[in-house]
C-alpha cells in the first residue's frame, strides 16, 4: 500500500454567493498521477489555487506530507513558502519571464534553494559563486533531461508554445518536488507533442520520484496517463476512481453531456 | 464654532477642487489603465490659455472659461488619439512614464508659448462686502459658494451619467474589462477618448478655480495634483465615489492640522496618515479587492 | 597577453566597465590640454553622476516595474546629509558616506513598507509626496540645509595616518569615474544573481514568482531601497564635485529627467544608463541649448518627446541602436558592393575600349 502524501478534506471556496468548490475531498498517493477533470467552470483551477495557497479564504483541510517527511497543514503556509515543502505548480497560460534566457527561467525555480543573500551576490563571495555554479549545473541537467539544453541561452521570447510549456515544467523540477501540479499541460499542443508530453510526465514521475496532479481537457491524454481520476462538477465531487471506472460512471457522463432534461 | 465653520467652508471649496482633479485621474485610470501624472499640467496649460485670453485680449472670465474648457476638450482628445491609443499595447509602467513625458513637454511649451511671467485670473464673483454671507459669524464668499455649487453639480452630473446613460454604462464596462467590452461591441476607443477629454476639462476647471489664490504658473496645480492622487488612494481607485469622499476628508483634515498642529508641516502629517491608512486598508476606504485570476 | 585581455573583454563585463572607466579618466587630461573646455568637464561629471543615479533607478523601472518620483529628492538627501555630517560633526568622508547611505536605506524601507504592500502604482504616488516633503525640508529647515542659500562643501578629503589630503578637481573627477565603475559592477552583480532573476520574475508574472517562492514585498523593497541608496550616493558625488548644494535643484523635474535617461538609454542595460545620461543631459548642454536659445524650455521638450517616441517606437532603448545599424548595413551591403562593382567594371570596359 502506497503512502498518501496529499489529503484534501471537505475543501470549500466561495466567491460572493457562488460556491466554486463545495465540500471536496480527495487524496494523492506517493508516486501517483492523479487527474482532475470536470466541465468548464467546474472549479478545477480554483482547487489548484486553494492547494497552492493563492486563495486563502477557503475552508477545509489540506494536509501534505512534505519532502522532509513532515506532515504540514498547507492552509497555515504562506503562498511563497509552499514551494519549500516540495509542492510546485505550472500555470494555465504559460507564465515565464520572456526577456530572460531559458536557463535563467529555470533557475528562478531554484530561488529558495539559495543560502547566500543580496550582499553576497553584490560582493561575489566565493560561497555565492560556488552556489550559483551548483544551481546552474542542476538547471543544465534538468534541461538535458528535457532535451532543451541546446536552447539554454536563447530568450524564452518567441519560442514555440510546446517549448514554453516544457520550460515551465523544467522550472518546477528545480526545487526537488514531491508533488507537481500541472494546470492544463497539454492545452495548445498538437497530437505529437501531446504524446511526447505524456511520456515526459511518466519519465519525470520515475526519475524524480514525485507525484503529479493535473487538470486537463484532453480526455484521451488524461485516461492514458493517470492512475486515478477525480471528476468534479460545480465544485462538487462526482467520482474519484481509476480511469476505467470513471469512463463508465453514469454521473460523470451526465455532467459532461449536460444531463438529459427530457427524461 | 466660528472657526470650525470657517474651516468647514474653506475645506468645502478646496475639497471641490481636489475632487474635480481626482475624478479626472480616476476616470483615466479606469478606462486607460494608467495613472495620469499629467492631469495637473494639462489643466495648467489650458489655465494659461484662459489667462492669456483674459489679460491680452481682455475677454471676460466667463468667456475665457468657456474657451479654455473647449481647448481642454481638444487637448484631451488630441493626447488620447496621437499618444495614448497608439501606445495601448505598452506595459503599464511605460504607460505611466508616457504621462511623465507629457509633463515635460507641456512644461517646456508653457514658457515658449506664454512667456516666463506669471499670469493671473480673477474670481468669477469679485469679493466685496456685499458678495459674502455670514453664517453664525463665519463668512463665506459668493465665489466660494459658486465653486462648490459648480463642482458638486458637475460631479452629480457625472455620477448620473455613469449610472443611468448608455454611455455611462459603456464607461463602467470598459473600466471593468476592456477586452470583453470591445468584443461586446462597446466603442472602447470613443470611451477612452471621452474620458481623456472629460478629465482634461475637470483639470482645467480646477486650474481656473484655484488660479485667483495661486496665480497662473507652471506649478499652480502641483499641490492640487498631489492631493488629488492622495484622495484617489484614500477613497480607492476602483470606485468613482471614493475619491470624492477622499478629497473632502483630505481637505478638512489638512485645514485642521494646518491650524491646530503646524502651519508648515500640517499637510505632511496628513499625508503620512493617509499612507498609514493605506497600509491598513490597502484598497482605500471604498475600494474593493478584485479577485485576481491565477 | 593580448589574447588574454581579449578573452577577458569577451567574458567579463566588470572588465569592460573598468576599461570604460579608464577611457573616461582621460577627460581631465583633455581639459588640462584645453582640448575640451573647463566647463565641459563639469558637464561630464554631471553625466557620470546622473549615470550612477540612473543605474539605481533602472533596478526599479527596468527590472521591477515600479516607478519612483522622489529620485531627485533622495539625491538631495545624500548631498545635504554628507555636507551636514562633515561640516557639523567633522566626520571622516568615508564614515559620513556610510552613515548617509544607512539613513537613506532606513527611509527607503519605511516608505516602501507603507506603500508597496499591495499595488505597485502606490509607490509612484507615495514618492511623489516624499519628493515634495524633502524639497520643503531643503528650503525651510535652515539648520540642516542652510535654507534658500544652500550649503558649501569641499572636494573629498581622505584621512591618512598623519595628514588629511583633499583631492583636486581632476582627482575628484577620477574619483567619480571610479564610483561609476563600482556602481556598474554592483548593479551587474545584482541583476545576474538570483535577486535579479527574482526582480524580473515578480514584475513579469507575479503569480509565477510567488509559486516559485519569491516574496513580492521583499523584492519590491530590495529594489526600492537599493535605488534609494544609490540615488543618495550619487547626491554625495554631486556635493563633492560641485562643492555645494542648492535647494532648488532637487525637484520633480530632475526626477523626470532621470526617468528619461533610463527610458532613453534602455531598460535593463548598464552602459545604456551612461548613454541615457549623455543624451538627456549632455547633448542639450553641449549643443542644443545654444541652438535653441529662443525656446526657454527646450531641454524639457527634447526629453519629453524622446521619452514618448522611444517608448512607442524603440522600447529597447538607444543602447541597442548599433545592432540595428549593423543589420541595416548588412542589408544594404550587397547593393553597395553590386553598385560599386558595376561602376568599376564599366570603367574598366571603357578603359578596354579606349585601349
Amino acid at each position: 500500500m502506497r503512502k498518501t502524501i496529499l489529503n484534501i478534506n471537505n475543501l470549500s471556496m466561495q466567491f460572493g454567493g457562488l460556491k466554486a468548490v463545495d465540500d471536496l475531498s480527495f487524496d494523492i498517493k506517493e508516486n501517483e498521477i492523479v487527474g482532475l477533470i470536470g466541465p468548464n467552470g467546474a472549479g478545477k483551477t480554483t482547487v489548484f489555487n486553494c492547494i497552492t495557497q493563492f486563495y486563502k479564504d477557503d475552508t477545509g483541510e489540506i494536509i501534505f506530507e512534505n519532502k522532509a517527511g513532515k506532515i504540514v497543514d498547507l492552509n497555515k503556509v504562506s503562498v511563497t513558502k509552499v514551494i519549500n515543502h516540495g509542492l510546485v505548480r505550472t500555470f494555465q497560460n504559460v507564465e515565464l519571464v520572456k526577456d530572460l534566457s531559458i536557463i535563467d527561467n529555470v533557475l528562478i525555480g531554484g530561488h529558495n534553494q539559495y543560502k547566500t543573500g543580496v550582499l553576497g551576490h553584490i560582493l561575489k563571495t566565493k560561497w555565492a559563486k560556488l552556489e550559483e555554479k551548483a544551481q546552474y549545473e542542476k538547471a543544465l541537467k534538468i534541461l538535458k533531461f528535457l532535451n532543451l539544453d541546446g536552447l539554454k541561452d536563447f530568450y524564452a521570447y518567441g519560442q514555440p508554445y510546446g517549448i514554453l510549456k516544457k520550460i515551465e515544467i523544467a522550472r518546477t523540477l528545480m526545487c526537488n518536488p514531491k508533488l507537481i501540479i500541472l494546470d492544463e499541460p497539454a492545452a495548445g499542443l498538437n497530437d505529437v507533442e501531446t504524446k511526447e508530453l505524456a511520456e515526459l510526465i511518466h519519465q519525470i514521475k520515475d526519475e524524480y520520484k514525485c507525484s503529479i496532479l493535473l487538470v486537463e481537457h484532453d480526455m484521451g491524454f488524461v485516461m492514458d496517463i493517470c492512475d486515478r481520476i477525480c471528476a468534479i462538477s460545480f465544485g462538487k465531487l462526482l467520482a474519484f476512481d481509476t480511469p476505467k471506472n470513471i469512463q463508465s460512471n453514469k454521473t460523470v457522463q451526465e455532467a459532461y453531456l449536460g444531463g438529459n432534461d427530457d427524461e | 464654532m466660528e472657526t470650525t465653520l470657517r474651516i468647514f467652508f474653506s475645506s468645502l471649496e478646496t475639497g471641490s477642487v481636489y475632487a474635480l482633479a481626482s475624478l479626472g485621474i480616476v476616470l483615466i485610470f479606469r478606462t486607460s489603465k494608467t495613472t495620469n501624472f499629467a492631469q495637473g499640467v494639462i489643466g495648467t496649460f489650458n489655465g494659461y490659455i484662459a489667462a492669456t485670453l483674459f489679460l491680452k485680449w481682455g475677454w471676460g472670465i466667463w468667456e475665457v472659461t468657456a474657451c479654455a474648457l473647449f481647448t481642454a476638450f481638444l487637448t484631451g482628445i488630441l493626447i488620447d488619439t496621437i499618444i495614448i491609443r497608439p501606445a495601448s499595447k505598452v506595459n503599464p509602467v511605460s504607460k505611466q512614464i508616457i504621462t511623465l513625458g507629457l509633463i515635460m513637454i507641456i512644461l517646456g511649451i508653457l514658457p515658449w508659448l506664454f512667456g516666463i511671467d506669471f499670469l493671473s485670473l480673477p474670481r468669477f464673483i469679485p469679493i466685496t462686502e456685499s458678495t459674502r454671507i455670514s453664517v453664525l459669524g463665519a463668512s463665506i464668499t459668493y465665489n466660494a459658494i459658486f465653486v462648490i455649487l459648480v463642482s458638486s453639480t458637475l460631479m452629480g452630473l457625472l455620477f448620473w451619467f455613469l449610472k443611468y446613460t448608455k454611455w455611462g454604462l459603456a464607461i463602467r464596462v470598459t473600466a471593468a474589462d476592456d477586452t470583453t467590452s470591445k468584443l461586446m461591441g462597446v466603442p472602447t476607443k470613443t470611451v477612452t477618448m471621452i474620458s481623456w477629454a472629460t478629465a482634461a476639462m475637470f483639470g482645467t476647471l480646477a486650474a481656473i478655480f484655484i488660479a485667483p489664490q495661486t496665480n497662473v504658473n507652471p506649478l499652480m496645480l502641483a499641490d492640487v495634483q498631489i492631493n488629488a492622487f492622495f484622495a484617489a488612494v484614500l477613497g480607492g481607485f476602483t470606485s468613482f465615489i471614493g475619491p470624492v469622499v477622499g478629497a473632502f476628508i483630505l481637505a478638512i483634515s489638512k485645514n485642521l492640522s494646518l491650524i491646530y498642529i503646524s502651519d508648515e508641516w500640517g499637510n505632511v502629517i496628513v499625508y503620512l496618515l493617509v499612507l498609514v491608512v493605506l497600509f491598513i486598508k490597502p484598497y482605500g476606504l471604498f475600494g474593493k479587492k478584485g479577485v485576481k485570476k491565477v | 597577453m593580448m589574447t588574454y585581455l581579449k578573452q577577458l573583454y569577451k567574458t567579463s563585463y566588470p572588465f569592460r566597465f573598468l576599461l570604460f572607466g579608464i577611457v573616461l579618466s582621460f577627460l581631465p587630461l583633455l581639459s588640462d590640454l584645453d582640448i575640451i573646455e573647463f566647463s565641459a568637464l563639469t558637464t561630464w561629471a554631471q553625466i557620470i553622476i546622473f549615470a550612477v543615479v540612473a543605474l539605481g533607478l533602472n533596478l526599479l523601472l527596468g527590472f521591477s516595474g515600479l516607478i519612483s518620483l522622489s529620485t531627485a529628492g533622495f539625491m538631495g538627501f545624500g548631498a545635504y546629509t554628507i555636507t551636514f555630517l562633515s561640516n557639523r560633526f567633522d566626520l571622516p568622508f568615508m564614515l559620513a558616506i556610510l552613515i548617509t547611505l544607512a539613513i537613506a536605506a532606513a527611509i527607503g524601507v519605511f516608505i516602501g513598507l507603507l506603500s508597496l504592500r499591495v499595488e505597485g502604482i502606490y509607490l509612484a504616488i507615495a514618492t511623489l509626496f516624499v519628493g515634495e516633503i524633502l524639497q520643503q525640508i531643503y528650503k525651510q529647515v535652515d539648520w540642516f540645509s542652510g535654507g534658500f542659500s544652500g550649503v558649501r562643501f569641499h572636494y573629498p578629503q581622505f584621512n591618512l595616518i598623519f595628514t588629511t589630503i583633499e583631492l583636486t578637481r581632476n582627482q575628484t573627477f577620477i574619483f567619480l569615474v571610479a564610483c561609476l565603475v563600482l556602481v556598474m559592477t554592483v548593479i551587474y552583480n545584482i541583476i545576474n544573481s538570483r535577486t535579479g532573476r527574482a526582480l524580473m520574475a515578480m514584475s513579469r508574472s507575479e503569480h509565477a514568482a510567488q509559486a516559485m517562492g519569491i516574496n513580492i514585498l521583499k523584492y519590491r523593497l530590495v529594489a526600492f531601497v537599493t535605488s534609494t541608496v544609490i540615488a543618495s550616493f550619487s547626491g554625495i558625488l554631486y556635493a563633492s564635485f560641485m562643492r555645494g548644494v542648492e535647494p532648488t535643484t532637487w525637484n520633480l523635474n530632475l526626477s523626470l529627467f532621470i526617468i528619461a535617461m533610463v527610458v532613453v538609454g534602455g531598460y535593463k542595460s548598464i552602459f545604456g544608463m551612461f548613454l541615457g545620461a549623455f543624451v538627456i543631459h549632455g547633448i542639450p548642454t553641449f549643443w542644443l541649448n545654444e541652438m535653441f536659445a529662443s525656446i526657454p524650455g527646450f531641454a524639457y521638450i527634447f526629453s519629453g518627446v524622446l521619452i514618448i517616441v522611444i517608448i512607442m517606437f524603440y522600447s529597447v532603448g538607444l543602447i541597442h541602436i548599433h545592432h540595428d545599424i549593423k543589420k541595416l548595413y548588412l542589408k544594404i551591403k550587397p547593393y553597395v558592393i553590386k553598385a560599386y562593382k558595376k561602376l568599376f567594371t564599366k570603367k574598366q570596359e571603357k578603359g578596354d575600349k579606349n585601349a
